[in-house]
């Protein structure tokens, strides 16, 4: 997701004027007379001023290189894979997976399916990614509910302890 | 004296030594998880506390938060995970030392220096509780915006990147704090009409979704880096030493910044490890090694750190006031206890309080060779392959993120600033500055609006407060620096140059 | 592989060693009964770990699960100012299982439109405590008692005096505009300083920033323990046995005006008349027992039961209360 500074900038005007648009929206305070508006409006113009900035390109020289450390001559730098960019967004998709399935499939099933999603994506073969989908979320279930005592729901698979 | 003895008899109980020792542990396994915070560690062992004698029951409270902090810089330094909103100034620091081969040494600076930073606030504690609680209470709303607008200011010093992406990070974190009831009017701000907005956004959620979610993002876009060269882990503590001789101010510097600001209630350790990696960064010789995996930032601001954790005690066991929500939960065990927090805790129970001293030593003594060993285990995880580790990664997120309220939606908090963080860094915008936003953004309206209330719309206490004053100038005096600085060089450039006149590198 | 799962056991096993350790030294229950309840119960706790409402609810869940013979789990279920937490309790089923601790909040939320809910949506079970909010000031203040007080504040011009110890329209924002309106004057005489809970309101106080806090007894009780605040009334209709020497507003000032914050047991609509007697009479127990009173003594907190029609009395008045107060500061919903 690399995008332009433009970009980004014009997202950023764009947010600060629609917080801006919000912070008028705010209801003053019978009794009161700085209300809930200062400070998003602050906020609003500050963002509209740093995206203008940004766009402009001001202050691009500080940036720093991405690597920390940069390979050495001769060595190898492996190419990303195919589709990686789009396999960046697969997380962010399960956590989501995880909230809707949670309640009726239970955490263990929930989590293994989360497991074996995570470890096939990044290329792990079967012999690694089956015993680490039976063995991770039975021992978070066991450090969260025997020992943390958090409700975890049971769904479809209840543990004989 | 005879005071004394008499709290070390009420430390060397069995059931405290007991409960010490195992809250020590639980303390490190929780601090350690990517996910888990210091305050659900603690808030968790209340129920616990229940069944305990009253000095074992502060002593679980005690230790386990001082390691939790501690332990919560293990996977910032080692996964780029920071455990809580105060290792997030210095995890990338350590986690460029990690990938420069030198992760002993960056975790054992951070255990070294959270030690002793913890014995100088308990310390400060033993010899200048009262004073240094009148100094909290003369703090009002005045002088507490200034200290935040100094805090938010150490966001663009501590980046690595163009100033301005670190504010516009920043003004979108304050912006993330905007939303919820917790504003001037008390009415739902930015809600969206979401019932589970109403009560704002939690640093936490933020804190897991821009730095843990993030980098198993970026460990599914990216090729496997290179691996480590393999090689035997090597000491933990050799080196620390030689790092205290070199950075004698630095740590001190570190030790009072994090009692003073540790006393302050509402702005806690969070804030000092930020301030103390700013003050680092700009009165170092070495500034341009900041970021690239330099101890100097980490002995200054682990001592902060864990000093201010101690000081925040202060103002909790003198007028029951938290300074964070640590100590807000422990103030409840203390009156559960019947160690009614008061003036009268130190005169008629002094033995209590000096049992209390004792703890927070022996706590902060034994956190070094728990931490070695806990260290030690949790190295295993640079040699595990990351499809192992990256799965247990993403669970424990979705699990930690719901343990804190036992509420769903801060699963969808986590995955929404997941997704908002890994955009962010991939287009150099600083996710730790969206955090320190978060953290911030309350006590800065708050503070804000409250003052403007108290002075009937005007500004001059802002300034006329003595307190007030000094943090105003300093406030203004940092703010201006650099574009002063940039004239001034600016102006020597255009100046015909006199050969050899140019030797001064300084820079603001 | 191997690396990582044998840090999560080594994890885990450390882990339930703590908890061993630590314990749980509780009696197990001594009889299975036949009837209600045959497993555990779970008590929803609208608030966060580690605060007062949730002390209070995991003491009385560890009463009640002696009393009962079964466990009962406490969940805090946080989120939306408490809105999230009293949603789950009006909307779980109906089987006596779960049931929660329902806070004043309840009286207020939905005059600011905040959510549909409203005591009317409870089984009341039990009331199990109330405190009163006194009025304090700052030990150096001028106004050395009630009726001092109450004549600064008449001729001081609009404004002129503030307060705080919470939110824009929270419990005891609405507690000063109860006072000052039963003494004739307009709801915002003294200007209200929104702050982040009673704590920071007293730290205020006592720097000198406002000039008074009408927060709870409980909730200044160290600042008044340091001598460094005085309270110079309390809006009840009578003395608190814990604090003899702060009086009532009525016998001081001759103003009838009080008011309160509460906390009790209460469950989803619809519960089997059956469970509602068993729990109502389990935690009338539970009130009476001598850990429930030392508990509450040493937090500072009030006693007060009523059973269940009596917590539902006490939730209508409130709410009645609440609802007036708030039209008066307009702080409702239009």
């Amino acid at each position: 997701m690399q995008l332009s500074d433009r970009i980004t900038g014009s997202c950023l005007v764009a947010l600060g004027g629609v917080t801006v648009y919000g912070a008028l929206q705010q209801p003053g305070v019978p009794g009161q007379d700085v209300g809930p508006s200062v400070f998003p409006m602050v906020i609003g113009l500050g963002l509209m001023g740093c995206g203008s900035l940004v766009a402009l390109r001001i202050g691009h020289s500080f940036e720093a290189p991405d690597d920390v450390v940069p390979p050495e001559p001769g060595e190898v730098v492996a190419r990303p894979p195919r589709f990686a960019e789009w396999r960046a967004f697969l997380p962010p998709l399960l956590l989501l997976f995880y909230m809707l399935a949670v309640e009726s499939l239970g955490f263990l099933l929930t989590a293994a399916a989360i497991s074996l999603a995570v470890s096939f994506t990044m290329g792990a073969r079967a012999r690694l990614a089956l015993p680490l989908a039976v063995l991770a979320p039975l021992g978070i279930h066991a450090i969260f509910v025997r020992l943390l005592r958090v409700p975890l729901p049971d769904g479809l698979l209840t543990l004989p302890w | 004296m005879t005071d004394l003895f008499e709290g070390l008899r009420l430390v060397l109980q069995t059931d405290v030594l007991i409960a010490i020792a195992a809250s020590a542990v639980y303390g490190l396994v929780i601090g350690s998880l990517p996910g888990l915070s210091a305050t659900m560690a603690t808030a968790l062992l209340v129920p616990v506390t229940f069944y305990l004698s009253p000095i074992a029951a502060v002593a679980t409270i005690i230790t386990a938060s001082a390691m939790a902090i501690f332990s919560g810089d293990i996977p910032g330094c080692l996964l780029r995970i920071p455990g809580t909103p105060a290792s997030a100034a210095y995890t990338d620091e350590a986690y460029a030392m990690t990938r420069k081969g030198q992760a002993e040494l960056a975790l054992g600076t951070g255990l070294w220096f959270s030690a002793i930073g913890g014995i100088a606030g308990t310390l400060s504690l033993l010899i200048m509780a009262p004073a240094l609680a009148e100094v909290a209470l003369n703090f009002s709303s005045f002088e507490y915006f200034w200290l935040a607008v100094l805090g938010l200011m150490c966001a663009t010093l501590v980046a690595r990147s163009s100033p301005v992406k670190a504010i516009a990070s920043m003004l979108l974190g304050l912006l993330f704090s905007c939303i919820g009831m917790e504003n001037p009017a008390g009415t739902p701000r930015f809600t969206f009409g979401m019932t589970d907005l109403l009560g704002g956004i939690e640093p936490l959620p933020a804190l897991v979704g821009v730095f843990a979610v993030s980098q198993v993002m970026r460990a599914l876009s990216e090729a496997e880096p290179p691996p480590l060269p393999r090689r035997r882990f090597g000491s933990i503590m050799a080196g620390q030493w030689a790092l205290t001789k070199k950075y004698p101010k630095p740590m001190m510097r570190g030790n009072i910044v994090g009692i003073i600001i540790g006393v302050l209630p509402g702005a806690g350790a969070d804030m000092a490890a930020w301030v103390s990696y700013a003050l680092s960064k700009r009165f170092s010789k070495e500034p341009q090694k900041f970021g690239t995996g330099h101890p100097e930032g980490l002995v200054e601001s682990g001592a902060s750190n864990n000093a201010s954790l101690a000081s925040g005690w202060v103002p909790a066991l003198l007028f029951g006031i938290p300074g964070d929500t640590i100590t807000a939960i422990a103030i409840g065990v203390l009156y559960m206890k019947g160690l009614n927090p008061g003036p009268t805790l130190f005169t008629e129970r002094a033995s209590s309080m000096y049992a209390l001293y004792i703890i927070f030593i022996l706590a902060n003594i034994i956190m070094i060779p728990l931490g070695i060993i806990m260290i030690r285990v949790a190295a295993t995880v640079l040699r595990a392959p990351r499809a192992s580790i990256m799965p247990i990664i993403l669970l424990l997120c979705a699990v930690g993120a719901f343990a804190t309220g036992n509420n769903l939606f801060a699963v969808l908090l986590v995955a929404f600033f997941g997704t908002l963080g890994y955009v962010m860094e991939r287009n150099g915008y600083p996710v730790a500055a969206l955090v320190l936003g978060i953290v911030m953004g309350s006590m800065v309206e708050q503070s804000f609006v409250t003052s403007l209330i108290k002075s009937d719309n005007s500004i001059m206490p802002f300034f006329d407060r003595p307190i007030s004053a000094v943090l105003a100038a300093i406030t203004l005096g940092a703010l201006l620096w650099p574009v002063a600085a940039w004239l001034i060089r600016r102006m020597k450039a255009r100046a015909p140059a006199v050969a050899g006149a140019s030797g001064g590198h300084a820079n603001g | 592989m191997s690396m990582m799962s044998r840090r999560g056991v080594l994890g885990a096993t450390a882990g339930l060693a703590a908890a061993g350790a630590l314990g749980h030294p509780l009696a197990r229950p001594a009889l299975a009964q036949p009837r209600f309840p045959n497993r555990p119960l779970q008590m929803i706790v609208p608030w966060g770990a580690g605060g007062g409402t949730d002390a209070t609810a995991r003491i009385i869940a560890a009463l009640l699960e002696k009393e009962l013979g079964q466990p009962v789990n406490v969940v805090n279920r946080t989120g939306g100012s408490g809105v999230v937490g009293h949603s789950a309790i009006a909307m779980a089923n109906p089987d006596g299982y779960t049931i929660g601790i329902i806070t004043v909040e309840i009286a207020m939320m939905h005059w600011q439109g905040l959510t549909e809910l409203t005591h009317a949506n409870y089984t009341p079970l039990g009331l199990m405590n109330r405190d009163a909010p006194g009025v304090q000031v700052s030990a150096s203040s001028p106004y050395k008692d009630i009726k001092a007080l109450a004549e600064g504040i008449k001729n001081s011009p609009p404004g002129k005096l503030k307060a705080s110890g919470t939110g824009q329209g929270g419990i005891w924002h609405l507690a000063l505009v109860g006072w000052l309106q039963a003494m004739g004057l307009k709801p915002d005489h003294v200007r209200w300083v929104p702050s982040n809970g009673a704590a920071p309101g007293m730290q205020d106080l006592v720097a000198g920033g406002i000039d008074i806090v009408p927060c709870s007894i409980p909730e200044a009780r160290a600042m008044l323990d340091a001598g460094r605040a005085r309270s110079l009334a309390i809006m009840a209709p009578e003395r608190d046995p814990q604090f003899p020497d702060i009086p009532t507003l009525k016998e001081s000032l001759g103003v009838d005006f009080q008011t309160a914050v509460w906390r009790g047991i209460g469950g989803p609509l619809k519960m089997p008349a059956e469970q509602v007697a068993i729990l109502t009479a389990a935690l009338e127990r539970v009130y009476k027992s001598k850990e429930y009173s030392d508990f509450m003594k040493s937090r500072g907190f009030g006693m007060d039961w009523a059973d269940g029609p009596g917590f539902g009395k006490v939730m209508a008045e409130t709410d009645a209360a609440m609802g007036v107060a708030m039209k008066a500061a307009g702080l409702t919903k239009a």
